[in-house]
């Protein structure tokens, strides 16, 4: 009977189902989402690439002159090339809907600007 | 002067089309079928978002205001859903399974008192007739999950007649107390004895416990639903059924929660009865919505019994019990 | 006994009371189980290849993704192997950490098995509120580690962030709300008559059978028997830490529910303990690339019992062969025992008793017999033990 009482007690609190995507959750400090390039930094040095549990970085070229290629398909956020990278040039962002219909979406490419 | 016989028969003849019509009407539309399949599906509702609420969850939400319409939805979305059916399966039965699951607790619900004190069919005798239905409604159960000859089917059906030895005997012996007190075997009567006087639950409360209970068990609900456990047997009597015949056995069950809940009400609880100029169907509706949201606040409170323990619990417990309640209504103390 | 009457039902590879694909043929005879013959490998993954394939460090996230529930007992494991082969110490901050963390998966796990329990049982309500109070957990290890489950916070040579500031004290609120909340739980399943009637006596494992078939973690201990890798064998910061074995006698699914109810408990204490008296320092420190050669066994009590994971190194960046031994399996054999004479509507809640996990645990399907050893069972082995008479 305690165990009614506790389920009639429900009805008077606010239900703890979030209405997704009407509302969303708030993201703490330091959440792991997709991870971001910042070309100005990077040196191209391959250490991502290299460490890359899940072979999700491609390198276009080496050195000051590389650009990169990240499959967001096989990301699996784990962080390693954001604690790898020696300039710090990548940082993990806050999105985490990235799913789509469209698989040429999962690839974002990093180039550098040449001027 | 005689007779004007042409005049006559012209006059019964259109007195006569004008009743049937009328009659045609309440059967088939208010307050017959297409209104308790409306309610069916409003029960579904209530049912499912109030046991949501004490889960401390939402329940139907977008489909609709409230979700009010997601029953409807469900089962249009299981109407359009191909329909196999196993290899070995008997096809008549298979087929004609589900439909008597929906027949019959629809044509019981026209001996219930909805409108005001007299139901659409009343006859003496008429609660013996709904409790009857409620044995054709298991033996239903126990076919079409025969039938189905899948290894699942058949231990859900077995255990559908095994609980249906359980609670039948407690049932009929409570379900039998307020016509005793009545004096009368017909609802209607019962439900206008009630206005004249108080509510049954007052004066046989054990009665009313009791007849929940079995009615948990009639309409396998948790802690009865071990016919269709789907832990254990992955959905029981109910395994091979898919498209339009599961959409017909969900609408059955809801029609089975009507029909139950509208017992309930007017049996212990006053029925369809006046109440300041309150018209009697909205009393009604009232009364069935709270036993409707009982059942399913007992169904979120309690796990499911073995089959073996609910028996035992049955016999043991409940039948002295109902027992004790008829020899009391004997003894004066029910009305 | 008629054998005409007896009927096989094939429970798995899919049903709706396993959560992971396993196949268990049970005979029946009308309500009550006569044999279990277990076929396993249907989520075999190829994992300890897929670790002779990958660099050192790629490999702890190979290792976290054994599992999802117990992911850090496994990065635990390994990286406590990798470690020993290189005979470097992590720092004792990070020791701690490690603690928290592992006391935080045992919570998250242990509750996540009570709801599914009451599921398992018809009791749905319950269920809906144990995994309510669960996503406090959830919540807390996004906060410390960004992820609320493949939390990656162990790395080889310590870890990989810091618990400090405003987090701790967030944490300390948390446990301070799961405390209240487990101990109406602990106290519900003792005093709620339906799980009492579905629990009390079923799926019983007499202490001496649990020896012999060699059941670990919370399924031995609810035989009596108080074996728990922390308290035998300490590793990480525990034998600093004082803490309990929960142990009970009762020997059926309601006992192991108690254990893991109260183990629940104990972690509280463990992770306030370690949060209060956890020393300042580093958190990493820096490894070579290149293992020297070596083998190497540890353990740890993962959530669900005693996980053992060997290494072997041949001097290059990639391991040479890598075994994974976890606690499910151990548990098999002890299952099958429980299973036998038991009812079949009891066969979803003595299942979900040990807590299978048969992602962890399908890695046995083409294995090399290491004869010393007692509890490894092959795949051959466990066929011939079931399927003779």
């Amino acid at each position: 009977m305690a165990f009614i009482r506790e389920a009639l007690k429900q009805l008077f609190r606010r239900p703890a189902t979030l209405k997704y995507p009407y509302e969303k959750m708030t993201l703490p400090k330091d959440f792991r989402g997709r991870p971001i390039w910042d070309m100005g930094k990077c040196i191209g040095c391959g250490l991502c690439y290299n460490v890359c549990p899940s072979g999700a970085i491609e390198m276009i070229g080496r050195g000051l002159e590389a650009g990169i290629n990240h499959y967001v398909d096989r990301c699996m956020f784990c962080g390693q090339c954001v604690e790898v990278c020696p300039e710090n040039a990548i940082r993990m962002s806050e999105e985490y809907e990235l799913a789509d219909f469209d698989r040429s979406k999962m690839l974002h490419e990093y180039r550098r600007i040449v001027k | 002067m005689g007779l004007d016989y042409a005049a006559v028969e012209k006059e019964v003849h259109k007195r006569m089309t004008t009743e049937t019509i009328a009659s045609l009407l309440s059967i088939l539309v208010f307050p017959g079928a297409i209104f308790l399949l409306a309610l069916a599906f409003f029960y579904e509702w209530v049912d499912r978002k109030f046991f949501a609420r004490l889960q401390n969850r939402y329940g139907p939400l977008h489909t609709g205001p409230h979700g009010i319409l997601q029953p409807i939805a469900d089962f249009l979305k299981l109407l359009s859903k191909e329909d196999i059916s196993p290899h070995a399966s008997d096809r008549l039965v298979l087929t004609l399974a589900p439909i008597f699951y929906v027949a019959l607790p629809l044509s019981t619900l026209f001996v219930i008192p909805i409108l005001s004190y007299a139901s659409l069919i009343r006859f003496e005798g008429d609660l013996i007739f709904v409790l009857f239905m409620f044995t054709l409604v298991t033996i239903t159960v126990f076919l079409a999950g025969w039938s189905s000859t899948s290894r699942f089917s058949t231990i859900g059906s077995v255990r559908a007649t095994l609980q249906m030895l359980g609670y039948e005997i407690p049932m009929g012996l409570v379900a039998v107390g307020p016509a005793i007190a009545a004096g009368s075997l017909s609802i209607s009567r019962i439900v206008e004895w009630q206005s004249l006087r108080f509510w049954l639950v007052l004066l046989q409360p054990l009665g009313f416990a009791i007849l929940t209970v079995c009615l948990l068990a009639e309409l396998q609900f948790v802690p009865f639903d071990i016919p269709e456990a789907e832990t254990e047997i992955v959905a029981g009597w109910r395994t091979e059924f898919t498209g339009r015949k599961l959409a017909l056995l969900r609408l059955g069950k809801d029609l089975e929660l009507v029909l139950a809940s509208a017992l309930m009400a007017s049996l212990y609880l006053g029925g369809s009865q006046h109440f300041w100029l309150i018209p009697p169907i909205a009393i009604f509706l009232m009364k069935t919505t709270f036993v409707v949201m009982l059942l399913s606040l007992l169904r979120s409170a309690f796990a499911r019994f073995r089959i073996d323990q609910m028996l035992s619990g049955m016999w043991k417990y409940l039948l002295p019990l109902a027992t004790l309640q008829i020899i009391l209504i004997q003894l004066g103390f029910g009305g | 006994m008629s054998h005409g009457s007896i009927i096989k039902v094939p429970f798995g590879p899919q049903h709706p009371a396993l959560k992971e694909p396993e196949n268990f043929l049970l005979e029946v005879d009308g309500e009550t189980v006569v044999d279990v013959k277990p076929r396993l490998g249907y989520n075999h993954r190829g994992m300890e290849k897929a670790f002779e394939l990958k660099t050192y460090i790629q490999n702890i996230y190979l290792a976290e993704r054994i599992c999802g529930i117990c992911s850090d007992a496994h990065t635990t494991c390994y990286t406590q192997a990798i470690e020993e082969l290189l005979g470097v110490e992590p720092p004792p901050r990070a020791r701690y950490i490690r603690v928290i963390i592992a006391e935080l998966e045992r919570i998250q796990s242990h509750t996540l098995w009570v709801g599914l329990a009451a599921h398992e049982i018809g009791f749905s309500t319950l269920f809906m509120y144990v995994w309510r109070d669960r996503e406090t957990v959830l919540d807390m290890f996004e906060m410390i580690s960004g992820n609320r489950i493949h939390y990656a916070m162990n790395t080889i040579g310590g870890v990989r962030r810091d618990i400090r500031g405003d987090i701790v004290s967030k944490i300390v609120k948390g446990l301070d709300f799961l405390e209240q909340r487990l101990e109406y739980y602990l106290d519900t399943v003792q005093t709620e008559q339906t799980i009492l009637k579905r629990a009390a006596g079923v799926g019983i494992l007499r202490p001496k059978d649990a020896v012999s078939l060699c059941a670990v973690g919370p399924t031995l201990r609810a035989s009596g028997i108080r074996n728990d890798v922390r308290s035998d064998d300490p590793y990480v910061a525990y034998d600093e830490i004082p803490f309990n074995v929960v142990a009970h006698d009762g020997c059926d699914v309601l006992s192991r529910m108690l254990v893991r109810c109260e183990e629940t408990l104990e972690s509280i204490k463990i992770i306030r303990y370690a949060l209060d008296s956890m020393p300042d320092g580093i958190i990493v420190v820096k490894v070579p690339k290149k293992i020297p050669r070596g083998e190497v066994v540890s353990r740890v009590e993962a959530p669900r019992g005693e996980l053992i994971h060997y290494a072997k190194s041949n001097g290059t960046a990639k391991p040479e062969r890598y075994k994974v031994r976890s606690p499910t399996l151990a548990n098999i054999p002890a299952l099958c025992k429980m299973l036998r004479g038991g009812y079949v509507a009891d066969i979803p809640i003595v299942l979900a008793g040990i807590d299978p996990c048969f992602s962890c645990m399908d890695r046995m399907a083409f294995v090399d017999i290491r004869k010393n050893e007692k509890w490894v069972w092959t795949m051959q082995q466990l066929r011939r033990k079931y399927t003779k008479g």
